[in-house]
């Protein structure tokens, strides 16, 4: 379901979503402890795991088939009378989808989203590029050529 | 972003749903006697009991038929049970109907067929009051001797249209009247008598 049109926000939305649930559970505490106290956390809906069904393809061409299903753990919560904050993360760490439906929360808050973008969403995004970079250089080094030798004609 | 936020759903989902599924059997099993369910929810614009009993018992494979086309509220319910809406009444698996007076027939309901009698409509219907209306006496399974229900607020012809909904039997809607907290059932194997003058 894509909303799209409805909230031109959704791109950048979605990237910070995908940066806090791509982060760990101590970076996130470690964040909100940084934060000055807030206004009191409503749940709309409490963090609950569940499942998802992962799909994949063989192939570029392939026809997509059921992976297998991986375990989801999401929440929904209101920060104040902010809006709709939702988290969703692989797992079963309850903690961790509630905290990253706060921070997203947060963020939809103008007045906030500046400095969480610099203090919290930027570093991390950081972190994980420079993981994503570190492993991808151990993977190249490890890299090994195959090719075969044209055959003769005889 | 909706106009108006959306509200909690179960605050304790496993044991409110249990809770609320089991007063929604002992509403239909015992036809009559009121049950209460539920607690209030905090801005939304429905009785605790019909919040409850929606958010127990609907689920993605069961569209639900709005008589008032309350975006929010309708919106609540997607968000917490995936509930589809239905277009139209006759392929509604529940119905919530909040202004009982200009309700469709019952027979505008799907009443299931002979060989699946259990894909009928469900009725959830909100009423002023299920204490001070017309007394009606029922009888039928689940009822000793009878029972003397008074529910206000029913179209003119609503116990004539329950007659046929009855003598379609295995066929037929069933139908949860809530008021607030208290929720009162009426299955299709009810038997309702009008007492006149009374």
């Amino acid at each position: 379901m894509t909303n799209d049109a409805i909230n031109e926000n959704n791109t950048a939305r979605r990237r910070w979503l995908g940066v806090l649930a791509r982060a760990s559970r101590p970076e996130l505490e470690q964040a909100l402890s940084t934060l000055e106290s807030l206004p009191p956390i409503e749940h709309v809906r409490p963090p609950e795991p569940g499942m998802v069904m992962l799909r994949g393809r063989v192939g570029g061409t392939g026809d997509a088939f059921n992976l297998g299903e991986a375990t989801v753990t999401r929440c929904a919560l209101r920060v104040g009378a902010g809006a709709l904050g939702v988290g969703y993360t692989l797992g079963r760490d309850r903690r961790k989808a509630e905290l990253i439906a706060l921070f997203d929360a947060l963020m939809q808050d103008d007045t906030r989203q500046a400095e969480l973008e610099r203090e919290v969403v930027g570093p991390l995004l950081d972190r994980q590029a420079s993981q994503r970079d570190a492993a991808s250089r151990s993977a190249a080094a490890s890299k090994v050529e195959f090719f075969t030798f044209v055959r003769g004609e005889a | 972003m909706s106009p108006q936020p959306l509200s909690a759903g179960f605050a304790d989902q496993v044991h409110e749903a249990q809770a609320a599924f089991r007063s929604a059997l002992d509403a239909l099993s015992r036809p009559g006697r009121t049950v209460a369910i539920g607690r209030p929810v905090a801005g939304l614009g429905l009785g605790p009991a019909m919040a409850h009993l929606l958010l127990a018992l609907t689920d993605d494979d069961t569209p639900v038929w709005w008589q008032q086309g309350d975006r929010a509220v309708a919106d609540w319910l997607r968000f917490h049970t995936s509930a589809t809406l239905a277009a139209t009444a006759p392929g509604a698996a529940f119905a919530v109907i909040s202004d009982a007076a200009s309700m469709p027939p019952l027979a505008a309901f799907a009443a299931g067929s002979a060989e699946s009698p259990e894909d009928s409509a469900t009725l959830l219907i909100e009423l002023a009051s299920l204490e001070d209306g017309p007394a009606v006496e029922w009888h039928g399974p689940g009822i000793r001797d009878k029972q003397t229900v008074r529910l206000a607020g029913l179209p003119e012809h609503f116990w004539t249209q329950w007659q046929a909904n009855h003598a379609s039997f295995p066929q037929g809607v069933d139908i949860v009247f809530t008021c607030a907290g208290a929720a009162l059932g009426l299955p299709r194997t009810t038997r309702v008598r009008r007492l006149e003058g009374i």
